[in-house]
């Protein structure tokens, strides 16, 4: 390996300002790619040489015809797309209106088509690729009152299987990486009013094999594996980073 | 559902899920033999044969195939339940523990199942149920080699599924969670506060109680009779809900 394995490689990062995106980004521009962000949110600090910022509602049409547009025109070439824009809604199908149901279902599943199908001609020019989804643990476990976000998150591993079907003869690998908990502004809104802060945090650390929750930077460190040629023949797979957490039984309070 | 005059044999029938699970059988009219490592137990009802054996001992296994030939005459029916745990870890485990555990667990299946299955085929078929464990997907700590043995039976259920369905035997598992026996009830006697040990974990439960021998014991007659001819090769979890769920939960804590 090279000092700047991804160098000449293009990514694009979508919720690319958001806070496991920014790790991701920083994380891909630091071994040589030009990175792409994009987001709703425009970057809170300034992008280095080499990083910058695309305005983009994943679930618009005209919006992501618009980057892809923008992205040809300059740097005509796509190696990486990492699907990272995600919501959730902390509610049981009961208390989820349609508005809501149908609002995370566009960001998490219909995101990710649309940015993925309209970056695949880009990609196939370009010769060859990576596309990184983000799923979930909780598309194979349930958290309480998560069910409209555990269902898109279901969606996104059958999607990713799909895509790596249909698109591996054209050298384009695609995988997800399911996270378990990672300490973002959605885990701290999970927490919540659920007491105790601290007192859960070490509830939280506990309950993890390896004794802790997981950071940005982890995820960073499999979606840059993953993008790299050191996976060149890892598609199709769900990826489950989460220190541990769901290879136990629950671990009762005993 | 009636089993009337169809064979059944059941392992480790003494007590618990066993216990149960023979008892479930016999009241839809099926003929059941059962065995243990033990006497015969004194609840045990007076039409069941008690069969005193090991079932991790071939020669015990294989007599009691010749005593089932001879007395019976053929076998429908194979419940794979019985089993023992060790609570350690893998650098803890001796080689004592490694066959006690894969002995009654893994190498007990395997001689029941090699035993009977030409009974079964003679027999014009049948099903086997194995009893394994959520413990052989998600692992429970200081568990390690029941962990294993536990997956061993899943792998094993899918592999007699796929080769002896010609001969018209299905062959499925039943992967119980948490079921109320001895065991459990001291498990909770060790814990700092019993009431919340056991408070947390049913809360944990989507069902709202805990298992009993005779959730899995319906689930087992299921699987045995024709209301399930299509079902082979799969692993049925039982537990009402506990895996289905995340570990971690705030409001729990």
């Amino acid at each position: 390996m090279t000092d700047s394995p991804l160098l000449n490689r293009v990514a694009i990062v979508t919720g690319g300002t958001g806070g496991i995106g920014t790790a991701i980004c920083a994380r891909l521009h630091r071994e040589g790619a030009r990175v792409i962000a994009v987001d709703r949110d425009a970057p809170k600090t300034e992008m280095p040489e080499g990083m910058r910022y695309i305005p983009l509602d994943v679930t618009s049409e005209d919006s992501v015809k618009a980057m892809i547009a923008d992205v040809e025109g300059h740097e005509n070439q796509v190696d990486i797309l990492v699907n990272a824009a995600g919501i959730e809604i902390e509610k049981t199908i009961e208390d989820t209106s349609l508005e809501e149901w149908n609002l995370i279902f566009a960001v998490n599943v219909t995101g990710t088509f649309l940015v993925s199908k309209m970056v695949l001609p880009l990609m196939r020019k370009t010769g060859a690729g990576s596309i990184i989804n983000f799923g979930s643990y909780d598309g194979f476990i349930a958290d309480p009152h998560l069910a409209a976000y555990c269902a898109t998150k279901g969606a996104v591993h059958a999607l990713t299987r799909a895509m790596a079907c249909d698109h591996g003869q054209d050298n384009i690998r695609v995988n997800a990486i399911c996270p378990g908990y990672i300490d973002t502004p959605m885990l701290q809104s999970f927490f919540g009013d659920s007491g105790d802060i601290e007192s859960l945090k070490t509830a939280v650390r506990d309950v993890h094999p390896i004794g802790r929750y997981g950071t940005p930077d982890d995820v960073a460190g499999l979606v840059n594996w993953l993008a790299g040629d050191e996976a060149r023949y890892a598609s199709g797979q769900l990826w489950v980073l989460d220190g541990g957490l769901t290879a136990q039984v629950q671990q009762m309070k005993l | 559902m009636d089993l009337s005059q169809k064979i059944a044999v059941v392992t480790g029938g003494s007590r618990g899920i066993g216990a149960a699970i023979v008892s479930a059988l016999q009241e839809k009219g099926a003929r059941v033999i059962t065995c243990g490592r033990g006497d015969r137990p004194h609840d045990l009802h007076p039409d069941v044969d008690w069969q005193q054996l090991d079932v991790s001992n071939k020669d015990d296994v294989d007599a009691l195939k010749s005593h089932i030939q001879s007395q019976y005459g053929g076998l429908h029916m194979l419940v794979n339940n019985a089993g023992v745990q060790v609570e350690k870890t893998v650098t803890e485990s001796s080689d004592d523990d490694w066959d006690q555990v894969m002995g009654i667990n893994a190498k007990g299946v395997f001689f029941m199942c090699r035993a009977m299955i030409p009974l079964m085929a003679a027999s014009g078929g049948g099903a086997i149920v194995n009893i394994g464990s959520i413990s052989g997907h998600h692992a429970d700590p200081s568990m390690a080699l029941y962990n294993a043995s536990k997956a061993f039976v899943h792998g094993l259920t899918r592999s007699i599924a796929v080769d002896h369905g010609h001969e018209k035997i299905r062959c499925n598992a039943i992967c119980p969670g948490w079921i109320m026996t001895g065991m459990a009830d001291a498990a909770f006697d060790l814990a700092k506060d019993p009431d919340l040990a056991k408070r947390d974990a049913l809360a944990r439960h989507a069902a709202g109680r805990f298992g009993a021998p005779q959730d899995i014991a319906k689930a087992a007659v299921y699987l045995l009779s024709d209301e399930a001819g299509f079902v082979t090769g799969q692993t049925l979890t039982v537990d009402g809900g506990l895996v289905a769920a995340s570990p971690l939960q705030p409001g729990l804590f």
